[in-house]
Formats: C-alpha cells, structure tokens, sequence
C-alpha cells in the first residue's frame, strides 16, 4: 500500500511523466530487456562452450599432438572402446543407484519420526540439515579423517564391538572403498531427502489419518493408502533432483580415492577430468562429455516428463 | 468390572521407542564426523596414534588453525572465495530477480525460456568445464578472479530465477498494477514495489547461491590455479597425508564449513524452496 501511495505522491508532485526516447523505448521492450542479462550469459558461458565442444569433439585438440586437423568420430571411438570409460559409467550408475536408494529410505523414515512436533524438533531439524552446506570436499575430508589407517578411529571402534580384530582398508580394498564413497554420499544428502519429504509428508491433511483412525484402519495400512499416493509427487521429485546431482560424482572421490586403486573408483566425471586434465587429450574428453550429456538427457526426459506429469502445482 | 470390554480405547501415550532409537541413531550419524573434525583440529599431534584414540583432547592446540590459515594458503583461499562468492552472489541474484520478474509478470518466451534455464541446472558440469577452460585460457581468464565470478554466476542462476520465478508468481500482482494505473513506467513498478515486496525472497535466493558457491570445488579446480583459488582447492594439498596433516585438513575443514553451515540454519524456512528451485513451497 505505502509503495503506491509513496509512488502516486511522486506523480502529483512532479509534472506529468514525459519519458525520453530512450524511456519509451526501454519501457515497450520491457520484459525482453530484464531478461537480457541473464540470457546472455548463459549463452556466453554454456552455450556458446557447448557447441565449442561439440567442435572440438570432432577435431584434434590433444596437447600431445600438435595441429587442429579434422578427425571424425575418432575421438568418440576411442572413448567408446575404452574399457575404463565403460566401467566408469557402470560404477556412475551402481554408485549413484545405490546411494540414491539409500537415501531415499532413510531421508523416508527420519522424515516420518519428524512429521509431529516434540519438544526440542526445531533443535534437531537445525542439525540434521547441516550436512547440505558444507563442500563435498569436505565432507570427503571428514570421512577420511575417520575411516583412514592408521589414523581413523572406526577400525578400533568395531574392533571393540565385534570383539576381534578389525583392520579394514576403507580407502584402498574393494569392496571396502565403494562402501566409503557411499556412506560419505548419504552422510550429505539423506537430509536433502529427508527434507523435501518432511515437507511433502506435513502438506498431507491430517483429517485423512483421523478419518482412517475412525475406520479402524492400522498405520501399516494408513501409510500405504494416504501417506504413499500423497506424497508420490513429492518422491519423484526429491528421487529426479538427488539422481540428477548424484550421477555427477567427483568431489569426495578426488578426495578420498583419487580415481583409485588404479582406475577402480573412476565415475564418469571423474574419468573424463583425467582424460582431459592429466592426460591432456582434451578433445577425446570432450567427445565423452558429449555422450556423458546425452545419456544424463535421456535421465532427464524420463525422469522429468514422469514429473511434469504427475506434479499437480 | 475387569470382564467389560473398553467402549472406547483410550488414547495410547506410550512412549515411541523405535522412533528415538532411529532418531537418534541418525543425530549420532550426522554429528560424529563434524565432532571427529573439531577434535583432531584441536588435537596435539602426538595424539594423532594411539591406542585407543584420543576421543577429548586434554591439551587442546591452535597450531594447526594456524598452519592451515598461513602455511598452507588457506587465509588467501579464504579471501579469494569471499571475493568470488559475494561477488557472483550479487550478479546471480540481480539478474536471476530481472529474468524471473519478467517470466513472472510478462509470461516471456513461453515455456521454453524458463524451461531452458531449468535445464542448465541439471547440465553435468564436466561437459562445460574443459570448453570453459579452453575459452578462459584463450581470452585470459584462466586463473582469474573475474573468469570464476562470470562462471558462478552463470552456475546458479538457474536456482535464482527458479526461485524468484516462484516467489513472484506467488506475490498478487495489484500493487503493481496499481502502480501502473498511476503512471509509473513498468521499471518503476518492477523497482520501486515488486522488488521490496519481494525482498525476503530475493534473500533467500542469494543465500543458497552463495552456499553453492561457498561450496563448490570442481569449476574452481579446474579453472583456477595460483591466483585464483578458493577455499575448497586449498584440500588438494593434504590428499594422501604424505605428512601427516590431519590437523591442519581438519582445521581448514572448521574454518571452511562455519560461514555456510550459519547461513544456512539461518535461511532453513526457505530450504525446501532452494532444494527444489521453488517447485515446493515449504
């Protein structure tokens, strides 16, 4: 109210508005000229490097070769052909998949224990979001600083619950270090899901619950028929945005494996930033990201499409 | 007496056992590896092997704050990621609140417009990275703070217009169109009463998109180096702990997460709409 008054006021004060050339102008293409800025740096810093790339991808860009010459599909058989390059895309999907799923269920249950208010839910909503802002690097660094030898304390502490000799080495055995990637992954992001399906799970009326109560219906049977079609939305959403993130895996892997041993723990980011930034074979990166993008576009239409779909907003 | 059946089953109070177990299990989760942090940060170096660990240090020690912040650069990664952050903070929210006012409003460019800025956010950052680097080092914005500025920028205003693009979208639209009515020009409608009606939004906005810069690693380790770096680089030297640099990673790691972990608490009412680029509303 005060804005318009305050605005009116500024009118009746002044001489009728007379707007310059170049006011009428800005103010007829109004609604492109906000747009323009942001607009345009997305089309100078992803567009305009995408199709860059997409050259790039079919020519030779090597710091090991010289020349520029046109190469074809070259690149993309190379990274085709690489047995890393497709064990790295199967370890992106395994990891993802898995850490994904995981962090559903349990995002899922906390989520349930938090629906009602308590006495200290503020308190406990406050730290079990924290994990959300701190850099994957860290959380990396976190994990390392406990599961590493000889330094970490959890080797000593299931020694002492299982009462025999545990001596694992979380970062450097197979399957050991999957299981350490993982549980740095759903260390971060179980309260992403927690959160969204906190927030999906209170939308729910609880008139529902009270009418099922009346009917006799137990909680077993009232989860499955009011709480799980209610928040189907809600789980598609927060499973599309997690899966979307998680198949971009780099950070706590640089940190806590480097890709190894060897190139076991290579997911497709991290493969392709080692073809292009300590082999130097920039263009055949730049073919792989190429794939990488269309096979996380069909992600994306399948997942998205199901979304648009089902979202009632 | 003892023979009737209740009519009615009185109201159970009983305490739910397996819901604290989980919640709590799930607390110790969350909070065991920030405690394990802030311990070794404090923690002598003589501490770091025995057996059985050191679980409170008796004697605690700044030394390794200190070698974090100055041996190993980690005070100039501070600065250099305070810099870069507010900066593409600044830019994301500025024009991530133009563009969504105008989608808002004006419905420009259909679906499309804001569905295409939607779909840079899920774009997977290597497959823009290596041209990315391959532009910087052709212009000279390699290892600059300007070059990681525009690329920040670039990289959360996805989440900004989204953002926004809900909160207007939610926001009656007759203040402003009284103010039109009144002869102010679209700008001054915009300016002078959508933005301060929108002003707890457009807060929120920056504040996740500053701790998605604060937090992130792989454009910075790629398209920076000696100058340029942020804090989330400066890790890299501790990889492999040929030295033994528990403490100081630990130390840099408290440093690091205090300002994004504060901001965010403090913005957690609009959480659920920066997670889901206001798809939900909290």
């Amino acid at each position: 109210m005060q804005h318009t008054a305050t605005i009116s006021r500024l009118k009746a004060a002044g001489a009728p508005p007379r707007l310059s050339g170049f006011a009428q102008w800005a103010d007829r293409h109004f609604k492109w000229l906000l747009v323009a800025p942001a607009v345009l740096l997305i089309l100078a810093l992803s567009v305009y490097p995408l199709l860059f790339s997409l050259v790039v991808s079919f020519i030779n860009y090597d710091f090991q070769v010289p020349g520029h010459a046109f190469v074809g599909l070259k690149n993309f058989e190379r990274v085709v052909f690489d047995p890393v390059a497709r064990w790295s895309l199967l370890l992106t999907a395994w990891l993802s998949g898995i850490s994904v799923a995981i962090e559903f269920v349990l995002g899922l249950l906390v989520a349930l224990t938090m629906v009602r208010s308590f006495p200290g839910r503020g308190v406990i909503m406050s730290i079990l979001i924290v994990p959300l802002f701190i850099s994957p690097v860290i959380v990396g660094q976190a994990w390392t600083l406990l599961l590493q030898r000889p330094f970490g304390p959890t080797n000593y502490i299931l020694t002492q619950l299982l009462g025999q000799e545990v001596t694992i080495g979380w970062m450097t055995e197979s399957p050991w270090l999957y299981v350490s990637l993982i549980i740095a992954d759903v260390w971060q992001w179980t309260p992403f899901m927690f959160v969204i399906l906190l927030a999906g799970l209170t939308a729910i009326p609880p008139n529902l619950y009270e009418a099922a109560e009346l009917d006799g219906v137990n909680a077993w049977q009232a989860f499955w028929a009011i709480t799980l079609p209610h928040l189907a939305p809600m789980m598609l959403l927060a499973l599309t945005f997690r899966l979307l993130d998680a198949i971009r895996m780099f950070d706590t892997i640089f940190i806590m494996t480097g890709g190894g041993p060897g190139t076991r723990t290579y997911t497709a980011s991290y493969y392709l930033y080692t073809v292009g930034f300590t082999q130097f074979h920039l263009s055949q990166a730049t073919a792989g990201s190429w794939l990488f993008l269309i096979f996380t576009a069909l992600v994306v239409m399948l997942l998205v499409r199901r979304l648009l779909k089902t979202e009632p907003v | 007496m003892a023979a009737v059946a209740p009519v009615r089953r009185p109201k159970r109070r009983s305490i739910p056992v397996g819901r604290i177990l989980l919640l709590g299990f799930f607390l110790a989760f969350v909070l065991w590896p920030l405690y394990w942090m802030f311990n070794t940060s404090i923690k002598p170096s003589d501490d770091y092997l025995t057996v059985p660990p050191v679980w409170f240090p008796t004697a605690p020690t700044l030394v390794h704050y200190e070698a974090a912040l100055f041996a190993y650069r980690g005070l100039d990664g501070l600065i250099n990621s305070l810099i870069i952050s507010l900066s593409a903070t600044v830019l994301s929210a500025l024009f991530g609140t133009l563009m969504a006012y105008s989608l808002a409003r004006y419905n420009t460019g259909g679906q499309h417009l804001s569905f295409w800025v939607l779909s840079q956010r899920f774009l997977p950052p290597i497959g823009i990275v290596l041209p990315v680097f391959l532009i910087y080092r052709g212009v000279g914005l390699y290892d600059t703070h300007i070059g990681l500025i525009i690329a920040y920028t670039v990289f959360t205003l996805p989440v900004s217009v989204w953002m926004m693009f809900a909160y207007f979208r939610g926001m009656p639209k007759s203040m402003e169109e009284a103010a039109l009515v009144d002869g102010c020009t679209r700008w001054e409608a915009f300016w002078r009463v959508a933005v301060p009606l929108a002003a707890p939004g457009i807060v929120a906005a920056a504040v996740f998109a500053f701790i998605a810069c604060w937090t992130e690693f792989f454009f910075a380790l790629i398209l920076t180096s000696r100058t340029a770096f942020t804090l989330p680089t400066v890790f890299r030297a501790f990889i492999g702990f040929q030295g033994a640099q528990y403490g100081e990673a630990a130390a840099l790691a408290i440093v690091s997460l205090v300002p994004s972990i504060a901001l965010g608490v403090l913005a957690q009412r609009h959480l659920v709409r920066g997670l889901t680029l206001g798809a939900v509303r909290g």
